[in-house]
C-alpha cells in the first residue's frame, strides 16, 4: 500500500470529514423530500463534490466513483434536467447508505474494499443516461480514449479551477498527406503554443514515423474558447481535413482507475488541496481524544490540590488571622480556586458536543420506519444544541434508536386506527434534550396507544418472567418496569423493526453503563414517555459523600433520586427483605453494613436512607451520616486490585484521604438485596 | 545465586525479624498514613492510599506471611514497590538500612516458620548476620 495510507492523521481527518459531510447530506435529502428547492440541491451538490475531492485525495477509488456519479445526477437536478421524485430520493438515500458502508469498510480495512457499488451506480446511471447520451455521444466517445494518470488529472482539475478551458481536439489529417506522424507533431507543437497539451491519442511518444495516423485527439488546456481555437488552427496548419474541439468531460477523470503509486507521488499536492478546502469549511482543530483525556486527568488533580489548599487555609485561619501574609495566602487560595474552576469547566466543555450529531440520524430513521410500517409520523426534535460528553453521546445512540423504533412500531397506531380513536391520523414522536441541574435529560415521547399494563403482565407471565403469585403483588409502576426485562416483547410478530425483545434490554444496559436513570410514564390511548437522565460527563462527577461505619464513600449524584429520614419503625419486612414505603412505592433497603460485615449502628431512631436509581431500578441505601456534596475525580484502582463488585473507583478528598466511589449498578448486582429480589421476581 | 550479590538491598523489620528486598524494586518509602479500607475478597489487601494524587493499594505482608499483625508505631513505614508498572505499598515495622551481602545461600524449606517459597535466598552480611531476601512477585501474587 502506498505511503499516503500510512499517515493516520490524514486518514482520520478524512474519515471525520466524511462523517460530517454524510450527516449533512442526510439532513439535506430529508429536506429535499419535504421541500425541493435550489438551495438544498446546491448544498447536496457541494457535499458530493467535497466528498469526491477528499476521497480522491486519499485514493479511495470506490467512494470517488460513487460520489462522482452522484454529483452528475445532482447537477442534472440543479440544471432542471430531471425532477425530484420519490424514487430519485430513494436512490440518493441508497447512495448515502452505500457511502456509509464504504466509509466503515475503509476505516477498518483501508482501501481493500469489498462492497459492491455497481448496482447503485447503474441506478444512478439511469438518471444520467437518456438525453445526455444522445446529445453527447460524440464527445463521450472521444473523451473515453484518454487514460490519464493522477498527475494529469490534477493538472486538469487545477486548470478548470483557475478558469481555463480543457478541450479535446480531434484533428483529421488529410488522407494524401505524407509523413502524417510529423504533421501530427507539428500540430502538437502549435497547440502547445496556444496552451498545454496534456495528452494525445494515439500517444506521440510511442508513435514512430511510419505509423499511418489519420485522426489524432489532443487533450489541451487553453485560455482560448472553442471558436478562437478552431480559427487559429485552421488558419495556421496545413493539410488538415477537419478540426473539432469539444469541452473535455471532466467527469471522466474520476471514473478512471489509477494505481496506488501515482498517488504517492502526488500526495503533497493533494494534501494541500484538501487542506485548503477544509480550512474554508470550518475553523476548528481536531484533537486526539487521548490528549483531552490526559488534560482532563491533570485538571482533575489540580481540583484535588485546590481543595486541599483551601482546607489548609481554613485550618490556619484561626491561628494566624491577624497576620498580613495570611491574608495574602487566603487571597491566593481563593484566586486559585476560581481559576481552577474555570479551567475545569473549560476542559469539560472541550469534550462536550451538541447532541445534534446524534439527533441528525433520527429524521431518516423515522422516515424509513413510517415508510415500512405504513404509518404517518410527524417528528418533533427539540434541544439539539444541548451539549453532552462525547463518549456519552456514542453510548446513547443505540438506546435512542431503540426507543424511537418502539415508539413507531408499538406506540403509534395505524392511520385508520387513530382516526377511529378520534386522533389526528398523523402520529407524533417528540424527542427532546435539555440540561437540568448538572444532568442531561433526554425525553422520547409518542402520542400512540400507550402501554397496556394488563398485556404486559400477561406477556411476562407467559414468558415466565414473573409467576402468577408475583403478578398479583405488583403495582402499576412495577408492572411497567417489566418491559426492561431481557426477552420481553409485547409485539405479536417479530419484524425487522422490533419484537425480538432485546431492544429495551439494550436501552437498560447502556443507561446502566453510563450511570444513568430511566423512567417510563404511560397513559393508555394517550402515549408513552421515556425519560433518560445522565451525568454530563463521566470523568469529573458530582458526588454525594456519605459515611458508613467510619469510612467515607462517594455516590454519583446522578444516581441519587432523593434522601429521606425515616423512623426505624417504618421499616417493614417482606420475605426477610427490609423495605420502606415511600409515596406508595415499595423500596427495598440495602445495608452495606452487612456486606462489609460491620454492625448496623443506629445512633438515633431516625435512619438516613439515600434512594438510589440505576436505569429502571430503585432502592434505598441506609447510611450512617450524610457529609455533603463535592466534585469528585474518578480514579481507577489499577490492575493490581482490578475490578471490584461495588466500587467503580476511588477519589481523593479535600483532606488528602481516599474515598471509594460506590457503583450503584454493582451494588444492585452484588448485595443480598439481589438474591432476595431475584427469588421474588426471577 | 551469584548475580544476587551484585544488588543492594533495603533491610527492614517485620515482627522483630529482619528481611531484605532488592533496592531497585523499591520506589520509595513513606510514613504510615491513613489507609482507606477497601472491601474486597483479598484479605491481605489493607486498603488504598493517596500517593501524591495516585491511588496506590497497600498490602499487609504480616498477614501474608502469617505473622502477628503490625501495630501503628512511630517507625512503621509503607515501602512502595514497583511491580508490573504499578505501585504497590507494603507495610513494614521498621526500615533499618541499605546493605550488600557478602554471600547468599539457597533458601531452606522454611524461614522462621514461613514458607521458603517467599524468599530468593538467605543473604549473609559481613558481620555474619543472616537476612532472608523477599521474592516480590511471589509476595504480591499471594493467593489468599
Amino acid at each position: 500500500m502506498c505511503k499516503l495510507y500510512d499517515s493516520p492523521e490524514f486518514i482520520r481527518a478524512f474519515l471525520d470529514e466524511v462523517d460530517e459531510q454524510l450527516e449533512l447530506f442526510e439532513k439535506n435529502i430529508l429536506n429535499l423530500e419535504r421541500d425541493p428547492n435550489d438551495e438544498i440541491i446546491r448544498a447536496l451538490f457541494r457535499i458530493a463534490h467535497t466528498l469526491k475531492g477528499s476521497s480522491a485525495a486519499v485514493g479511495f477509488e470506490k467512494m470517488k466513483t460513487l460520489t462522482h456519479k452522484m454529483e452528475d445526477v445532482l447537477d442534472r437536478i440543479r440544471t432542471g434536467k430531471i425532477k425530484v421524485t420519490k424514487p430519485l430520493i430513494d436512490v440518493l438515500f441508497r447512495c448515502l447508505d452505500e457511502l456509509k458502508t464504504l466509509k466503515e469498510e475503509f476505516s477498518s480495512k483501508g482501501n481493500n474494499i469489498k462492497t459492491d457499488i455497481t448496482l447503485t451506480l447503474s441506478e444512478l446511471h439511469k438518471y444520467i443516461s437518456g438525453d445526455q447520451l444522445l446529445k453527447k455521444t460524440v464527445g463521450a466517445e472521444i473523451n473515453k480514449e484518454f487514460k490519464l494518470d493522477l498527475e494529469q488529472q490534477i493538472q486538469i482539475q487545477q486548470a478548470v479551477a483557475s478558469g481555463l478551458n480543457v478541450f479535446v481536439c480531434e484533428v483529421k489529417i488529410k488522407k494524401d498527406c505524407v509523413m502524417k506522424a510529423v504533421r501530427a507533431f507539428l500540430i502538437l507543437n502549435f497547440l502547445n503554443q496556444l496552451g498545454t497539451v496534456i495528452k494525445s491519442e494515439p500517444d506521440m511518444t510511442d508513435m514512430n514515423d511510419n505509423i499511418d495516423v489519420e485522426s489524432i485527439s489532443y487533450l489541451l488546456i487553453t485560455e482560448f474558447d472553442k471558436e478562437q481555437l478552431k480559427v487559429k488552427v485552421l488558419d495556421r496548419m496545413l493539410e488538415i481535413e477537419s478540426f473539432n474541439a469539444d469541452l473535455f468531460d471532466l467527469s471522466l477523470i474520476q471514473s478512471q482507475s489509477d494505481n496506488g503509486c501515482n498517488v504517492t507521488k502526488d500526495s503533497g499536492y493533494e494534501k494541500q488541496n484538501t487542506n485548503e478546502i477544509r480550512n474554508k469549511t470550518n475553523q476548528t482543530v481536531r484533537v486526539d481524544i487521548g490528549r483531552l483525556e490526559k488534560m482532563m486527568e491533570m485538571v482533575g488533580e489540580l481540583v484535588i490540590e485546590k481543595s486541599r489548599i483551601s482546607q489548609i487555609v481554613s485550618l490556619l485561619h484561626e491561628r494566624y488571622s491577624s497576620d498580613n501574609s495570611f491574608e495574602d495566602l487566603e487571597e491566593i487560595s481563593n484566586q486559585i480556586s476560581r481559576i481552577t474552576n474555570e479551567l475545569q469547566e473549560l476542559v469539560l466543555k472541550v469534550r462536550m458536543l451538541p447532541i445534534k450529531q446524534l439527533f441528525s440520524r433520527i429524521p431518516r430513521l423515522v422516515r424509513d420506519l413510517a415508510d415500512s410500517l405504513h404509518k404517518e409520523i410527524e417528528l418533533v426534535i427539540e434541544g439539539e444544541d444541548t451539549e453532552l460528553d462525547k463518549t456519552i453521546i456514542e453510548d446513547l445512540a443505540d438506546p435512542l434508536v431503540h426507543l424511537i423504533r418502539n415508539a413507531a412500531d408499538h406506540g403509534i397506531e395505524a392511520p385508520d386506527e387513530r382516526l377511529k380513536a378520534g386522533k389526528n391520523p398523523k402520529g407524533t414522536i417528540r424527542v427532546n434534550a435539555y440540561h437540568q441541574e448538572n444532568q442531561f435529560i433526554l425525553v422520547v415521547q409518542d402520542d400512540g396507544r400507550g402501554i397496556n399494563l394488563n398485556k404486559v403482565k400477561e406477556v411476562a407471565l407467559k414468558k415466565g418472567i414473573i409467576s402468577r403469585q408475583e403478578s398479583d403483588l405488583l403495582n402499576d409502576k412495577e408492572v411497567l418496569e417489566l418491559i426492561f426485562k431481557p426477552g420481553f416483547s409485547t409485539s405479536q410478530s417479530i419484524s425487522d423493526i422490533s419484537g425480538r425483545g432485546v431492544g429495551m434490554d439494550i436501552v437498560r444496559n447502556n443507561i446502566n453503563k453510563l450511570n444513568g436513570v430511566i423512567e417510563v410514564e404511560t397513559k393508555e390511548w394517550e402515549g408513552t414517555k421515556f425519560i433518560i437522565k445522565l451525568p454530563l460527563t463521566l470523568a469529573i462527577l458530582n458526588g454525594l459523600l456519605i459515611r458508613i461505619n467510619n469510612e467515607i464513600y462517594a455516590i454519583p449524584v446522578s444516581n441519587v433520586i432523593e434522601i429521606v429520614r425515616l423512623n426505624e419503625k417504618e421499616i417493614k419486612k417482606i420475605k426477610n427483605q427490609d423495605v420502606v414505603i415511600i409515596r406508595e412505592r415499595t423500596i427495598s433497603l440495602i445495608w452495606l453494613h452487612d456486606y462489609f460485615k460491620v454492625r448496623r449502628n443506629i445512633r438515633n431512631k431516625n435512619i438516613v436512607i439515600v434512594i438510589l436509581g440505576i436505569a429502571e431500578k430503585r432502592f434505598g441505601l441506609v447510611v450512617d451520616e450524610l457529609i455533603g456534596n463535592q466534585e469528585i475525580v474518578v480514579k481507577n484502582f489499577g490492575s493490581y486490585i482490578g475490578k471490584l463488585d461495588i466500587f467503580s473507583g476511588a477519589t481523593i478528598l479535600g483532606d488528602g484521604n481516599v474515598a471509594c466511589i460506590l457503583d450503584v449498578a454493582g451494588i444492585v448486582k452484588t448485595t443480598a438485596f439481589k438474591k432476595s429480589y431475584d427469588k421474588e421476581f426471577a | 545465586m551469584n548475580e544476587l550479590l551484585d544488588y543492594q538491598y533495603v533491610v527492614y523489620e517485620l515482627c522483630g525479624e529482619k528481611y531484605a528486598i532488592k533496592i531497585n524494586e523499591v520506589y520509595e518509602i513513606i510514613r504510615l498514613k491513613k489507609i482507606t479500607y477497601l472491601y474486597n475478597s483479598k484479605s491481605y489487601l489493607e486498603g488504598i492510599i493517596n500517593l501524591r494524587g495516585k491511588i496506590v493499594p497497600v498490602i499487609n505482608i504480616h498477614r501474608i506471611l502469617g505473622l502477628e499483625n503490625y501495630s501503628d508505631t512511630k517507625s512503621t513505614r509503607i515501602v512502595i514497590l514497583r511491580f508490573n508498572d504499578e505501585l504497590i505499598g507494603t507495610i513494614v515495622d521498621r526500615v533499618i538500612q541499605v546493605a550488600k551481602f557478602s554471600d547468599i545461600q539457597p533458601t531452606p524449606e522454611t524461614v522462621d516458620e514461613i514458607d521458603g517459597n517467599y524468599f530468593e535466598g538467605l543473604g549473609i552480611t559481613q558481620d555474619g548476620e543472616v537476612i532472608a531476601i523477599m521474592k516480590v512477585d511471589k509476595l504480591l501474587n499471594a493467593e489468599y
